[in-house]
């Protein structure tokens, strides 16, 4: 079995991880571990980056080779500080990533992917040519591409027809290419990613965007909730399966760096000729899945995103979308703890 | 109301300057000059930008463009006590009550139109994400032109050269909207003043480490952030140049109020803004701030044939650019330098980039000995400050170092 290199971030390209020989884990906010993180840092980080890091003090995590940062945000350059004091016999490797897009950018970030590359196959004790490099490389990504294709063409259908199980059935496939292997998701995408059954009637399209939402049972949840998911935006689920355009641009770094910086930009990487236009990628998924409102859940204590929250409510209010702000930490708990807003929410769509 | 602030300050300094020009502490002057500073921004005669914390004020005064961080404008609201009216505002608006207060205070200015509007904006990666979001809501809010210089963490040759080359491109953009081209020799200049008023900033913070200390718990107050805004100006070397002074005459008069140092202590990050006794109270606990964390000159000269590379590995040289282990090794060469006996770290609510790392700051002056007292206090909104609270643990955190 492949050793493990964990990560935290959309922005980790996946296929560079398996080119080198390793499997990824992304480390989920997920563990009953003790509350402790607030000893390494401070209690006002997001529940992302504080619930990880109580998994590296108490070990629950599974053997891992390696961790890669990348500087996604305060909090999480705080995650990675912290890490070397954890757990100090881990190699980590810190990415940065620039917060506009433009060719400098471009330039930079392709290099600092060239740089995790070589880091990984180091890593692994991995001797090879750059042309060989380049081969596992390119061979990762046919496979990541296949699966990304097969994941948006069925997300675009839950915008035409929902059906019971599909959202929470792509956040599972998607979990897997994460946390087990790319093939193993292809697998699954490729026996299961449409489930069977009819198609839910009366339930309220809604889209759904943020930065956390990774449990699948969640989407049950939203379902019972008389919730129809048209569609979503998070760094747990479309924007992690970014498609990798290998001829973007004229070598494969550059290529990967493009695609990952002009994929729907999360709240830390913005257009600036465009201020703001993570608003308007909102309403424009919106209206393109057919929903009738949106709901954002973002993490407390979570800068990137709470800052741009008021731009995003102007921009709904003003194409009359009905928007639902919903904050916490990723557990199914603090869901639950929605249940009454949610379902008012479904209910004023009047569907 | 900003403009009439400045200028009610301008007035008075300058009047008492007319009347005794010798009885105008270095402090006085420099609130002289950065309320100047103020008032130019809100009188909008020349072009103004609003920018991120560690943009280059040097090469942007160098091209006639009057600039300053966003969060000295939270800052002064706070310190005028009208912060709270604001802060309400941006709340109302939807800006979360977590995020940090000197924000949230300006963009609160910025929805009641109490703010200057600029010609164009430019943010930093540098100091924080949370930095960056707002001045984007800025850019959005004015519908102007925004630009952003992404500082690496990673000191690199890649790194350097990456922020180089975006500075380069700055200058464009500057000069696309204020018509003028940048004059090398403008930007020589600049430099050089920028090192002149390092090479003071230096000896004033020479001058600081005496034991005891000629400063006094006010002096220095916010130093190292603010006056960065003047470096590259004839105004910023006589500004340091006045501080140096002061301090160089207090410790020949013995002015240095030792029976008020039995306890020489670090301020880390930035100091409380509104009114709040907190420098007072140390005085007569016989406490002394003789130093803050960002008092601290962490570059080397500015090279004027290699301006771009020079400004880039300045910018990264600041504590806050790069990771907290380079952040803590900076801070346990201050505590050792300056002969600390405890440290306050007031761990600002609201700020993941510097209160973020609290655990692992405590930790790394522990190894050198050096207790740090952690408050919890919001440095921008008084609004639910427990003063009786933090005056017990200040009074303990003294008396135990005693
Ligand atoms: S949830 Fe927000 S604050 Fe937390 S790591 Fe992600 S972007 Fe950063
Ligand atoms: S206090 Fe922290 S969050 Fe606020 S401006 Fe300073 S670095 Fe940024």
């Amino acid at each position: 079995m492949n050793k493990k290199i964990g990560f935290t971030c959309a922005y980790t390209p996946v296929p560079l991880i398996e080119a080198a020989g390793f499997s990824p884990f992304r480390v989920f906010p997920e563990s009953k571990a003790p509350d402790l993180s607030g000893n390494l840092l401070h209690d006002n980080l997001c529940p992302h980056v504080k619930k990880v890091l109580d998994r590296a003090i108490a070990g629950d995590l599974p053997d891992l080779e390696g961790m890669v940062f990348i500087n996604s945000c305060d909090s999480m350059r705080r995650l990675s500080d912290a890490w070397h004091e954890a757990r100090p016999d881990d190699k980590i490797i810190f990415l940065d990533l620039p917060s506009g897009i433009n060719s400098l950018s471009l330039d930079f970030l392709s290099k600092e992917y060239k740089r995790l590359t070589e880091t990984l196959f180091k890593w692994n004790n991995k001797t090879c040519s750059s042309k060989e490099m380049t081969a596992r490389v390119n061979n990762r990504i046919d496979t990541w591409n296949l699966l990304a294709a097969l994941v948006k063409k069925s997300s675009g259908k839950m915008s035409k027809a929902y059906t019971k199980g599909h959202a929470s059935l792509i956040q599972e496939i998607i979990n897997t290419a994460a946390t087990k292997s790319v093939d193993k998701a292809l697998l699954m995408a490729q026996n299961k990613i449409d489930p069977q059954g009819d198609a839910r009637q009366g339930a309220a399209p809604v889209f759904l965007f943020g930065n956390l939402l990774f449990d699948p049972k969640v989407y049950d949840l939203f379902e019972e909730w008389n919730i129809n998911v048209t569609g979503n935006d998070f760094c747990t689920s479309s924007r992690f399966i970014t498609p990798v355009d290998k001829n973007a641009c004229d070598n494969i770094f550059k290529s990967i760096a493009a695609s990952y910086l002009n994929n729907t930009s999360c709240a830390r990487t913005m257009d600036t000729s465009k201020p703001g236009s993570i608003a308007m990628n909102i309403v424009q998924q919106a209206k393109e899945t057919n929903a009738k409102g949106v709901i954002g859940f973002t993490l407390k204590f979570c800068d990137p995103y709470l800052a741009r929250i008021p731009m995003i409510r102007k921009a709904l209010q003003k194409e009359s979308i009905p928007f639902l702000m919903l904050e916490g930490d990723c557990t199914m708990g603090c869901m639950g703890q929605q249940q009454t807003r949610i379902e008012a929410f479904a209910e004023m769509l009047e569907v | 109301m900003m403009y009439e602030h400045f200028d009610n300050i301008v007035k008075g300094i300058t009047e008492k300057l007319n009347h005794d020009p010798d009885g105008i502490n270095a402090r006085k002057k420099y609130v002289l000059a950065i309320s100047k500073l103020g008032k130019k921004l809100y009188s909008r005669d020349e072009n103004i930008a609003w920018c991120g914390v560690t943009a280059p004020f040097d090469l942007l005064s160098a091209m006639g463009v009057t600039s300053c961080f966003v969060e000295f404008v939270g800052a002064m609201l706070s310190s005028t006590d009208t912060a709270g009216f604001f802060l309400e505002k941006a709340e109302d608006a939807g800006f979360a009550t977590d995020s940090c207060a000197y924000h949230r205070a300006v963009m609160g200015a910025v929805l009641e139109n109490a703010m200057p509007e600029p010609d164009f904006i430019i943010g930093t990666s540098s100091p924080c994400t949370a930095g960056l979001a707002i001045v984007e809501n800025f850019a959005h809010q004015y519908k102007k032109d925004f630009f952003i210089l992404n500082v690496p963490q990673n000191y690199t040759k890649d790194a350097v050269k990456y922020l180089a080359t975006q500075l380069e491109e700055m200058t464009r953009f500057v000069s696309d909207h204020t018509k003028r081209p940048l004059s090398k020799q403008r930007l020589s200049f600049a430099l050089e003043n920028f090192n002149t008023s390092t090479s003071l900033l230096k000896e004033i913070y020479d001058l600081a480490r005496t034991k005891p200390s000629p400063v006094d718990n006010k002096f220095l107050k916010d130093f190292g952030t603010v006056v960065a805004l003047l470096m590259g100006t004839k105004q910023g070397i006589d500004i340091c140049r006045a501080f140096k002074d002061e301090l160089a005459r207090r410790i020949k008069k013995g002015l240095h109020h030792a029976s008020k140092e039995k306890i020489r202590l670090m301020w880390i990050q930035n100091r409380i803004q509104y009114p709040f006794p907190i420098n007072e109270m140390l005085d007569d606990l016989g406490a002394k701030i003789v130093v803050d964390e960002l008092n601290n000159v962490t570059w080397e000269p500015m090279d004027p044939d290699n301006p771009f590379e020079s400004i880039a590995k300045r910018m990264i040289s600041i504590p806050f650019s790069m990771g907290t282990a380079e952040r803590i090794r900076q801070m346990q060469n201050l505590a050792k330098a300056y002969r600390i006996d405890g440290a306050i770290n007031p761990c600002h609510w609201g700020c993941r980039q510097g209160t973020g790392a609290r655990g692992l700051i405590s930790k790394g002056l522990k190894d050198i000995n050096v207790p740090v007292l952690n408050l919890e206090i919001d440095c921008v909104d008084s609004r639910n400050l427990a003063k009786g609270q933090i005056e017990t643990r200040v009074e303990a955190f003294i008396e135990m170092l005693s």
